[in-house]
């Protein structure tokens, strides 16, 4: 396959050719899927191969992409990729520049401890089935159980030298149960919303499924009867099931300079973030220092070089609550007068790149959720994502949550279904006041972080630890 | 792969007699221009030819999907599949694959990707940001035209082939003084629909209106005006989360029991309806099954859930294999401007973001406005609001409407994942009497 794409860069050696790439993916996937304790799908998606090229001419882009590799579809989608940036460039103002990099060559393989794809399905089989019937009992109505495993070989080559081919490994668990009293139904699910990390088979075994099924169904049914909250505003704790969607929508999308340009206001957005607000804007309290990092191989948004050759690299993004920079692209870097953050990524290789969170973390500080809840003398802990809306410019959320706890002098009294806690970005992240230490970090991750046009959705991760927020907006109800 | 797909499944299905096959296969391209900032950001073309397959031995089943696979590729798979798919458990809610024989006429589609060429695209493109340009407003979005044919074949004797080459522009001016934005889309099959004067003319309108003056308002209930692009979404929510045997089989559906009830006014009809004029069409549902007019509200009152193959024997309902592709909320009796009009202090909102259910149960969700949120007073639009956050249930909001628009427009929406695909709905503009604003974004 690396001959095939070295082919394809040396048949772009052209005079209007500024600058071109080549990404092609190798992906394989198995899926399991119980509901109410029955198989209802096993499956896999096995070798699925894509191309992708892309060539900059008189400062436009065009791309081509296909899932045919023969001579044919190949010549084909070279013409065609040149021939669509050649045409565009004829409706192209500000033509598109970024400084060069220099080429590197990088080979790098993950080895999961327990591969999923070697191992034997009927293990696998054997395992989720023993959990999805642990998912039993009275009031539960619905319940399931799944995993997703996956698996990515990427090269990457470009006309400046840069050649990049990796393998890398993700999963993907989850399980979670409906309880109904007839009138309500609530849900349970675990580990939560962003529930992937980097690794085989290793990594559902590390979530302890078999002793978490009793936890859950025995708080989706003490669900049905909790009371909601009642206060108009509370201090809150965010765990670790729902931090990590709370960051990645406000700050994560956010602080994607495509934004800032429009390129994605036909369908993501845009972002209240503007280049003039670099280095002063306030955007969160003095403790929180947040960084974009994909130089950590155990996080899912490792690479060693990003979609257009740019290296893998640790970014501040806020640092002491200052927003000092932006996760861009060398196109957007360049209009900004940054250094390029690595931060371009494509789903799979027919799809073009574009600027996506690697790891985006809140750096750790100091203490334990214990240590936070008996610091809390009124409030709620909130855990396990239900809902999540905000607005396009990033800067307006509303999050509910499937459970909360009450807090009240320092101890957990009891428990409220369906928080829901709306506020504005900068005040949110300005009212933070205690972030945990590293013994409460971790990375938390997903596979489906929607964007672009036509639509990718990414895999990436976010390292967080347990945080509070001060009087937050916490009583909305339709 | 043999000169015909169709040939082909239907040997392997021949082939294996022990087993139940069923075959979707799709080749599919797309020409998809990104501009902003009225100029090109992306011209990208993409092929791609994919095979989904769902094996079943009795009630076991096994499950898998190629790209671009060649004929010893999908064999292998199928051998592969057969040594393991004795050792799973059973599926006792698994009864037979989709039985429906039913065709319709094919009718030769052009391929939207060659008679709509880059050149065009660009050609369009520039005409409307040069109309935009005097009001110093911007034009940003998608241009694309896709060219798809499914295969859909199984052991049961279903095979039929589907052909769809949907266009859509969905187009977004944004004013370079102040980030105000407003929308405006085509959706079809066919060019010669767009009528370039028209979709201008009807931007530079909309753009006028929001050249006024920017305002925040209050949490509270208001009366609203909202455009098809909206009631198409909180509708096609609605539909997605109630109306369907997959949400009552979970029971999550408000609409459990409720089949014959008087749920909405006498004013509400919704229908799945693939023969609806400029819709975007679909011959056959997923499975194969042939895709028929579904009435699923009737002047207010709940009448069937949308119902596949699988669901059916479930759930024991009856099957009609529709699929909420093409929604149409049926036509009033009055005038946007006559609707506009009546409202003393209103709003009128264009697009919604976001949104996402907060109990499926209760229809309760929370989601933004976007594209132009526009106060009305006195039965005029004065003045453009900041976007704003609504928290509602979907069921109160189809209670409430008090009159719908005596046309109904076609609005294009597009899948967005995988294989790309685009979808549309025909939907008027409605008047609802409250609508619950909780919040304000601060930003346009």
């Amino acid at each position: 396959m690396k001959k095939l794409v070295y082919d394809i860069i040396s048949k772009l050696d052209l005079p209007d050719i500024t600058f071109s790439d080549v990404r092609l993916t190798s992906t394989d996937r198995k899926f399991i899927y119980f509901e109410k304790g029955i198989l209802k799908r096993l499956g896999s998606i096995m070798d699925s191969n894509a191309l992708g090229i892309r060539v900059l001419i008189n400062g436009c882009w065009g791309f081509s992409g296909t899932n045919d590799f023969s001579i044919n579809s190949i010549d084909k989608c070279i013409k065609t990729a040149i021939n669509n940036a050649r045409l565009g460039s004829k409706y192209k103002i500000n033509k598109v520049k970024f400084f060069p990099i220099d080429h590197s060559e990088i080979n790098y393989i993950y080895k999961p401890k327990e591969d999923p794809f070697l191992m034997d399905d009927e293990d696998i089989i054997s395992y989720w089935k023993s959990i999805a019937k642990k998912l039993y009992g009275e009031k539960i109505v619905f319940s399931y159980a799944k995993c997703h495993f996956y698996r990515q070989y990427k090269i990457y080559a470009n006309s400046e030298g840069t050649v990049a081919d990796t393998i890398v490994y993700d999963t993907l668990p989850s399980i979670e149960v409906y309880a109904s009293d007839g009138k309500q139904v609530m849900s349970r699910n675990f580990p939560g919303h962003m529930a992937a990390k980097r690794g085989g088979f290793e990594v559902v075994r590390d979530y302890h499924f078999p002793d978490m099924c009793e936890v859950i169904i025995k708080e989706a049914r003490e669900l049905l009867k909790a009371p909601t909250i009642t206060e108009e505003r509370a201090d809150i704790i965010i765990a670790n099931g729902h931090l990590a969607l709370q960051l990645h929508e406000s700050v994560g999308h956010a602080t994607e300079a495509d934004r800032i340009f429009g390129m994605e206001l036909s369908y993501a957005g845009k972002t209240f973030v503007k280049p003039e607000m670099l280095g002063k804007y306030k955007y969160g309290s003095d403790i929180l220092n947040i960084y974009s990092d994909s130089t950590d191989p155990d996080g899912i948004g490792f690479h060693p070089v990003d979609d257009e050759g740019v290296p893998g690299k640790r970014v501040d993004i806020i640092k002491d609550g200052v927003l000092v920079n932006q996760q861009s692209s060398r196109e957007t870097a360049h209009r900004l007068g940054l250094e390029p953050s690595s931060n371009m990524k494509a789903s799979f290789g027919d799809d073009i790149p574009l600027i996506r969170m690697s790891n985006l973390c809140i750096a750790p500080g100091k203490g334990t959720l214990k240590d936070l809840i008996e610091d809390t003398e009124n409030g709620y802990l909130l855990d396990y994502t239900k809902t999540w809306s905000i607005d396009d410019n990033r800067n307006n959320f509303q999050f509910t949550t499937e459970i909360g706890w009450k807090i009240q002098d320092g101890r957990v009294v009891g428990i409220v279904r369906e928080p829901t806690y709306y506020g504005i970005t900068k005040e949110f992240w300005n009212s933070c006041d205690w972030i945990c230490g590293p013994e409460e970090w971790g990375y938390h991750g997903t596979f489906s972080c929607g964007k672009g046009e036509p639509g990718q959705a990414m895999h990436l991760s976010h390292g967080i630890a347990p945080a509070r927020f001060k009087n937050v907006v916490c009583n909305v109800r339709a | 792969m043999k000169s015909s797909y169709a040939d082909f499944f239907a040997e392997i299905i021949n082939h294996y007699q022990e087993l139940k096959i069923a075959f979707s296969f799709q080749d599919w391209g797309t020409d998809f221009l990104r501009f902003f900032n009225s100029e090109v950001n992306y011209n990208i073309t993409k092929d791609n030819l994919n095979l989904k397959a769902q094996i079943y031995k009795g009630k076991r089943s096994y499950s898998f999907q190629m790209d671009s696979p060649t004929e010893q590729d999908i064999i292998q798979t199928i051998d592969n599949a057969i040594l393991l798919i004795d050792k799973l458990p059973e599926d006792p809610d698994f009864v037979d694959l989709e039985d429906n024989m039913e065709t319709v006429a094919e009718i030769p589609k052009e391929n939207n990707i060659e008679k709509v060429s880059l050149a065009r695209k660009i050609n369009i493109l520039k005409q409307i940001s040069d109309a935009v340009k005097p009001y110093d407003y911007n034009i940003y979005g998608t241009f694309i035209c896709n060219y798809c044919t499914q295969y859909i074949i199984n052991s049961n004797g279903v095979n039929k082939t589907m052909v769809n080459s949907p266009i859509m522009l969905e187009l977004k001016a944004m004013s370079q003084k102040n980030d105000v934005t407003v929308i405006s889309s085509f959706g079809g099959e066919d060019i010669n629909d767009f009528n370039l004067e028209n979709f201008i003319s009807e931007l530079i309108e909309k753009i006028k209106i929001a050249r006024n003056d920017i305002i925040d308002v209050q949490p509270d209930n208001y009366e609203v005006i909202l455009a098809p692009s909206s009631i198409g979404q909180l509708v096609a929510y609605l539909v997605f989360v109630g109306m369907n045997a997959i949400s009552y089989d979970k029971r999550q559906s408000y609409f459990e029991n409720k089949i014959g009830d008087k749920v909405f006014s006498d004013i509400i009809t919704i229908m799945d309806d693939p023969s609806f004029p400029g819709l975007i069409s679909t011959d056959y549902n997923s499975d194969g099954h042939i895709y028929k007019k579904n009435v699923l509200v009737k002047n207010g009152t709940f009448k069937k859930f949308l119902v596949n193959n699988y669901y059916s024997y479930k759930t024991g309902m009856v099957k009609n294999g529709g699929e909420g592709q093409c929604l149409v909320l049926d036509k009033g009796n009055t005038t946007l401007n006559s609707m506009i009009k009546g409202i003393k202090k209103g709003l009128y909102i264009s697009n919604l973001h976001y949104m996402n259910f907060i109990n499926p149960k209760e229809t309760s969700v929370t989601g933004l406005t976007r594209d132009g949120t526009f106060l009305i007073e006195d039965g005029k639009m004065t003045k453009v609001v900041n976007n704003l956050r609504y928290t509602v249930k979907l069921v109160d909001i189809l209670k409430n409407i008090t009159a719908l628009e005596n046309v109904c427009h076609i609005i294009p929406n597009s899948g967005n994942y995988g294989a790309f695909s685009i979808k549309s709905a025909a939907m008027p503009h409605v008047k609802v009497s409250s609508f619950k604003i909780t919040s304000s974004t601060e930003t346009i």
